[in-house]
This record gives structure tokens, sequence and C-alpha cells, in this order.
């Protein structure tokens, strides 16, 4: 329980940190609204065209898609390393063939071009 | 016109300053002590019963004032040696060296207006900094900076690392979707894609440590390589030395690898819309990042603050018992600034040229110098926390100088190079360093 705590606490304080002083900011700056121009997004001194939130390319979401796979097979991974010296040798095959199939995956994303940037 | 009015006015700018000021400290004093008097026994009585608590603030204290340092020189270190590495001078206005120069960006930051253009989302544009300093912050938790120095030594600490480093993805990502600006959605979105491609072999990389060390807890792991330098674990796991710097560099968004912030394709990346201290929040966590990725690198692989080599000189001082002197050796003992002053004055003042208040002043800074050196000597040889954090320190920087020198050094790499070489090198790599790994402990131990 008291670790629980302390993460939470590290959080809450990290970010009452955080907050204290873009309240000290807010409090020492000076501020102006400007005309329209300022509040315009900077895009290299040219006004901005078409939808920002819009469409974007497919290889992050593919990338996204890869990670989360791989991820849970880290902390498999690490569960399993962290009982290894007592499984051995049948730990190391099981391991072996669990690892085997994701690479199938990987392998099959790699001949279809998934992992070249376009 | 009473008198106060009068003395008031007679009065240069200092001396109201002065008027004002040392009034409202007295009152304070007055009524700290009387606070201390009245509530002081309970005070002690609470804390004894919350003991916990106590250490929990201890902590957080500790670590929130060691990131302001850090970055800041993690900052100046940046400015000055690339600055050398580029023949150049380098800060050099601002206080001894420049060293004061990294006091006034922050200052800077803090004093500059703080500008959210029309458009954006406010709330998660806000959040954002927030969210990535945060995460940043709450790596130091399980960090062990000495023996005995730690936030927290939790059993799945190496789990909870990357959870909070994961943090960081979504802060970045936040920032650039708020910021209603196409460069800031590709440095977002960039950065979301690298990040959680290098996260994979960052923390397969690591596996073959845990392999070794049968744990999780960062406190264990220094702990199982401490004993001689032949135990750290960089001599067992090359490999996964390697793979973990280029990751953690890529995690850390630092050049060759920071085409989040590539200036001259997007601009400033997910930070073009970001002003004053949001901005700073960026900045300040991006430097923490560094130090935190290069304690991990000295905690993983080079034993953390176990020393390299035993002192051999053990000089141990006990039975010191001040109380037991009598009065008249403690008024010697006061005597000994003094002296201290006097004699290391002397040679300057012997010497001419210095007037007198001037020999004064080095010899009382000569002294001071003097004093600290021998009181931080005595603590290295005889306390061992203070000996633990200056090694965990000292090989902590040593990686942050290699960071610094890579980004003098190389040229950033392009977006396809980098997202092949995590899927097609790093990641096969870390695989069969995994197993090789198991292989040889399978056979050791059978």
């Amino acid at each position: 329980m008291t670790e629980l705590w302390y993460v939470v606490g590290f959080a809450v304080v990290g970010v009452a940190f955080v907050f204290l002083v873009l309240g000290l900011s807010w409090l020492i700056t000076h501020r102006n609204r400007g005309d329209e121009h300022k509040g315009r997004p900077y895009e290299s001194g040219i006004d901005t065209y078409g939808d920002t939130w819009g469409r974007f390319g497919i290889s992050y979401y593919i990338y996204a898609l890869l990670f989360v796979a791989f991820d849970i097979e880290v902390i498999f991974i690490y569960l399993w390393a962290l009982v290894f010296r007592d499984l051995l040798l049948a730990g190391f095959i099981s391991m072996l063939i669990f690892v085997a199939i994701l690479l199938v995956g990987l392998g099959y994303a790699w001949r279809k071009g998934v992992l070249t940037w376009k | 016109m009473s008198i106060a009015v009068v003395t008031w006015q007679r009065l240069n700018l200092l001396g109201r300053i002065l008027a004002i000021v040392v009034p409202i400290l007295l009152a304070l004093g007055l009524v700290t002590i009387g606070v201390a008097y009245v509530a002081g026994p309970y005070a002690v009585g609470f804390l004894a019963d919350n003991v916990p608590l106590l250490r929990f603030v201890a902590a957080i204290g500790a670590v929130l004032l060691l990131t302001i340092p850090t970055a800041f020189i993690v900052i100046y270190l940046e400015l000055k040696v690339i600055a050398r590495m580029n023949l150049r001078v380098g800060p050099d206005r601002v206080g001894p060296f420049g060293t004061a120069m990294s006091v006034v960006h922050g200052l800077k930051f803090l004093s500059k207006e703080d500008f959210a253009p029309t458009g954006v989302d406010l709330r998660v544009f806000t959040l954002a900094p927030v969210v990535v300093f945060g995460g940043s912050v709450m790596t130091f938790l399980v960090i062990p900076f000495a023996p005995g120095l730690f936030g927290l030594d939790m059993n799945v600490g190496m789990l909870y690392l990357f959870a909070m480093s994961g943090l960081t993805v979504v802060g970045l990502l936040m920032a650039g979707w708020s910021s209603f600006n196409k460069y800031s959605l590709l440095g977002g979105l960039r950065s979301a894609a690298q990040m959680v491609s290098y996260e994979i072999p960052l923390t397969l990389a690591l596996v073959g440590v845990v392999l070794l060390a049968g744990t999780m807890s960062l406190n264990q792991l220094v702990l199982a390589q401490s004993g001689s330098i032949a135990d750290w674990y960089v001599w067992r796991q090359p490999l996964a030395l390697i793979i973990f710097v280029i990751a953690g560099i890529a995690e850390a968004n630092r050049s060759p690898f920071d085409l989040t912030e590539a200036d001259q394709e997007i601009v400033a990346g997910f930070a073009t819309e970001y002003s004053g201290m949001r901005f700073g929040f960026f900045f300040f966590a991006e430097y923490v990042n560094v130090f935190v990725v290069s304690a991990l690198i000295v905690t993983f692989f080079f034993g953390g603050w176990t020393a390299p080599f035993d002192w051999p000189f053990p000089v141990v001082i006990s039975g010191i018992d001040p109380l037991a002197w009598g009065v008249g050796s403690l008024i010697a003992l006061l005597l000994v600034p003094v002296v201290g002053t006097l004699v290391l004055a002397a040679p300057f003042w012997l010497s001419s040229r210095i007037s007198t208040l001037q020999a004064l002043v080095i010899g009382f800074i000569l002294f001071n110098v003097v004093a600290v050196g021998l009181l931080l000597g005595w603590a290295f040889v005889s306390l061992d926390w203070v000996t633990g954090l200056f090694w965990f320190f000292a090989k902590s920087y040593v990686f942050v100088f290699f960071f610094v020198w890579l980004r003098g050094t190389l040229p950033r790499v392009r977006i396809d190079q980098l997202m092949g070489f995590a899927w097609k090198w790093l990641l096969p790599a870390a695989l069969v360093n995994i197993f090789v790994t198991a292989a040889v402990i399978v056979i050791v131990n059978s």
C-alpha cells in the first residue's frame, strides 16, 4: 500500500509543482491579446490552409499497432526472466517458441514492406 | 510632519528597503520562535509517529530540488561543450565562465509572455507540459542515488520506469494535437512513432540484465553489481548496453534522433506554438530526461553508486565528542576560522599591490574553500552515502557529457532510417542478446 501512496503522492506533488510555477509565471508576465494576426498558428508566415486536425500518413498507425503487440510480449518476457533460474531449459525452449510466433508476425510485416517508411 | 515621515524621506532606496524588510524579518522570527515554543513538542511527537510521511516529504522535496540544478547543469554543459567543440567560446558573460547562464535562461522563461494562439484546445495545451514534466519527475522515484538514498525500493521498479517514460509520448502527442498547427501535429506524430518504436529495444535490452540479476528492483540490481569493477554488467551485457544507449537517446529525443523538433523541417515540432513557462517545462523535462537516461545507464550497467575501486586509505575518525573537550578547547575551535583566514591572507598581504581588505577577503574565500574541501573529503572517506552519491553523479555526468558530445558531432538521421533501424536492427539484436544470455545461464547452471 505504501508503494501506491508514494506513486500517487509523487504524481500529485509533481503536477502541483508545475501548476505552481505556471501560476507564478502568470503573475509576473505581461499579457497582450494583440490583433488577430498574433493568434494565428505559426506556419512560417503563410496563413494556415485546410483542416489541421485532418488526415495524416497511415504509417503512424501501423507502428503503433506493432508496438502494442511487442509491448505485451515484453511484459511476458520480463516475468519469464524474473523466474528463469527455476525453469532453465524448459523455460528457454518455451520462450523460444513464444518469440518465434511473434517473429513470424514481424517477418510478415517486413515482407509487406510496412517497416519501410513511405 | 511627524518624525517618522521626515526620517522616511531622508532614507535612500536601500535604506527604505532595509527599513521595511528588517522589521518584517524580526517579526517573522519572533512568531516562528513563539510557534515552535508552543507547538514544538506536539510537532515532534506527530513526526515521530509518522516517520513514513516524513520520509515521503523528504523524498519528494529532494527530488524536486534536484531536478532544477540538474537541468541547469545539463543546459550549461550543452552550451559550453558544444561551443568548445565548434571552436567557439560559448557563454562567458553571466557569472564565472558563464555558469549562471542557464539560471538566467530559466528566469527568462519564467518572465516571458505565455501565449496560447486562437484555435488551440486550451485544456490539453496546458496539460501537455504537465504530463511531460510529471513523467520525468516520477522516474526519479525509483533511482537509487546512494546506499539508503532512494525514493522507494519497488520490486517492479523497471516496469514502473517504462510506464513513466511512456507518459512522455502521451504528453508530446497531446502537445502536437492541441496546438492547431500542422508542424506541431507532424512533430507530435513523429515523436509518438519514434518513441513507441524505440521503447521495444529499450525494454528488451534490459531483459538480459534481469536474467543475470533475477530481480527488477533497481536497488537490488545495484547491490548485485557491488563488489569490484568486474561485477558490473557492462562486461557481461555489452550488446545490451549499446542497444540501451541508442534507444535511450531516441527516447530522450536527443540528437541524432531529434526528428520531433527538427527545426529545419518542421519549425520546432510539437513545441512550435508554445511560449513562456509552458515551453519552459518541455525544455526542462528534456534536460532532466538526459540526466535520467544517464543515471539509468549507470544503474543498469555501471554499478550505480558502487565505487570502481576500494578507497585505499580507510580513515575512520570515531570517538569525537566535542562536549567532552571543555570550554577552553571549544573557544580555541571558534578561533580556527579567524586564524585560518589570517594565515591564508598573509602571503597576499605581504606581496604588496593588494590592499589589506582585499587580502582579507581572498583569505576568507580561500579558508572556506579549504574548510569545505576538508569537510567533504572527511565525509567521502567516512560516510558511505557521500561516497555513493559522489560515484553515482560522477558516472552519470560522464554519460551526460557523452550525450552532449553526440549532439556536437553527429548529423540528424532521416525518418525512414530511424524507424527502419529500430525494427530491423535493434529489435533482432535485442532478442539475440536475450537468448544468448539465457543459453549461457542454462549451460552454467546445468
